[in-house]
């Protein structure tokens, strides 16, 4: 869809300016004005991107292939069985092409409106919690609930000395983090969240070749070809996929890679 | 001491308390339910193992105790599924373990040699392959090159060429590799390779239990 065809920020944040509106869901990371007037509004934030509900993902087969990203089936999920009053999903660079498609089925499948945005905000918000000393599951949590708010994350851990390196967007299933140490600092796609500036490429592709780094994309995400080009590049690092779940040679690749490389928990 | 590689297919055993201890070899299925050992690695290893050590691991260590040079790669292939590690100067560069797109194509190679009566020892390598990415895909591949009029060995030999190509890449296309697992006795497969190959043969994973014992007390817990 050319760019001219989606509305316009101030659009979105107009017709947002609605008491119909007090629950929203959200896919990838809208732009900052977005949030902001949803924060103003004191409107209820759903991010669709984590899992909310306990409904079989089979439900979704009707609407999207089996065979996809399983954030994204995830999102149809959520806004199958939610009750929203509208969804706002960023299609642009910052997200996925296959979000925009995943937008447009949603529009035509749901009652409620459908607001394509891009978000190529570039004013840096930084990313200390992706390089602070924090339980990696609780550092994740963290960084995604702050989508969610314009402000800045408020007292975050100070930084530590990098003990390993976990590359990729938030997984879908948070259990593939419980192996790595808290000092494990955060790359790619989730520190460009943090730092409010999901299409920033540049950030995306930051690495330490210092440290053991697993570098990870969801299965049927166009990022593997990503995460395995900067494996390639990196002196110690295990490209991993994974789809719905964490199979357990998943978890075993990731125990050995951390043993392997003398990482300790 | 009992130490033990259980695979998909084959369990491998090491009595270190014997005189002189050497390996051997049980189909899986048969192994009485009740059985426990010391140390356990391999799929099935959990169900039988006292402590369990992550096959991964297991495969490091082995090639570190039976691999002179600091800096080399070691590809497995079982019966269900491929994984590597590969070193350089000592220190761990990258890492893969293919239990889906590459499953079942050892156990598969094992059902075709039965099914069409093949001595893979005197199979030459042919000139062509397939690309063969699964054990069970590729059979269909098989199945049209005989219906098309190829030679039933000639098809399974173009079956096992395109897993070993399949497992070089996925090794990342090494000038060299050493090869692990219950393929190494397999002539045709290990000829197949694009690459130089120095067998290790199937107790790899064994060694790796003995070196683990010996140089990482307290590992695993």
């Amino acid at each position: 869809m050319p760019a001219s065809e989606l509305p316009t920020i101030s659009e979105i944040c107009h017709l947002l300016d609605s008491d119909k509106i007090r629950r929203l869901g959200i896919v990838g990371v809208p732009p900052l004005a977005v949030i902001s007037t949803l924060n103003e509004r004191r409107i209820e934030i759903l991010d669709l991107d984590a899992m909310l509900i306990k409904a079989d993902m089979e439900s979704t087969v009707t609407i999207l292939p089996r065979v996809y990203c399983a954030i994204l089936r995830t999102v149809v999920l959520n806004a199958m069985h939610l009750e929203l009053d509208a969804i706002v999903i960023d299609t642009g660079p910052g997200k996925c092409d296959s979000a925009l498609y995943v937008a447009t089925i949603l529009a035509d499948q749901l009652s409620i409106p459908v607001l394509k945005t891009v978000n190529l905000d570039n004013a840096p918000f930084g990313y200390p919690l992706c390089r602070s000393e924090m339980d990696l599951t609780e550092k994740f949590l963290a960084i995604t609930e702050g989508v969610k708010t314009a402000r800045r994350t408020g007292t975050a851990p100070p930084p530590c000395p990098p003990g390993a390196g976990f590359w990729g967007v938030p997984p879908r299933d948070f259990s593939i983090l419980a192996p790595f140490p808290p000092t494990t600092h955060v790359y790619g796609w989730s520190r460009c969240m943090e730092n409010k500036t999901p299409a920033d490429l540049a950030l995306e592709m930051h690495i330490n070749p210092a440290i053991p780094t697993v570098f990870f994309a969801q299965s049927f995400c166009a990022k593997t070809a990503l995460a395995r080009h900067l494996a390639r590049l990196h002196p110690r690092a295990l490209a991993l996929d994974i789809d719905v779940h964490t199979t357990s040679s998943a978890k075993a690749k990731i125990q050995a890679f951390l043993e392997l490389s003398g990482v300790t928990a | 001491m009992i130490l033990a590689d259980f695979g998909t297919s084959y369990s491998k055993f090491l009595d270190l308390g014997a005189p002189t201890p050497q390996p051997s070899i049980v189909a899986t299925r048969e192994l009485p339910r009740n059985l426990r050992v010391d140390l356990a690695t391999g799929h099935n290893g959990k169900r039988f193992g006292g402590r369990y050590l992550n096959e991964l691991t297991a495969l490091a260590r082995g090639a570190e105790a039976l691999i002179p040079e600091p800096s080399y790669l070691i590809l497995d292939c079982g019966s269900r599924d491929i994984k590597y590690i590969r070193y350089r100067d000592g220190q761990l560069q990258d890492m893969g373990w293919n239990a889906e797109c590459g499953a079942s194509m050892g156990f598969t190679v094992e059902l075709l040699e039965r099914y069409y009566n093949l001595d893979f020892r005197r199979l030459p390598v042919p000139d062509k392959s397939f690309s063969v990415t699964c054990g069970v895909l590729g059979l269909s591949d098989i199945f049209d090159a005989i219906t098309s009029g190829t030679d039933e060995a000639e098809a399974v030999a173009r079956f096992v060429r395109g897993i070993a190509i399949n497992a070089y890449r996925f090794a990342g296309s090494p000038a060299k590799l050493y090869l692990s697992g219950g393929l190494c006795d397999n002539p045709l497969f290990v000829k197949s390779f694009p690459c130089e190959v120095e067998p290790l043969g199937r107790f790899v994973l064994l060694a790796g239990l003995q070196h683990t014992l010996e140089h990482y007390p307290g590992n695993p817990a």
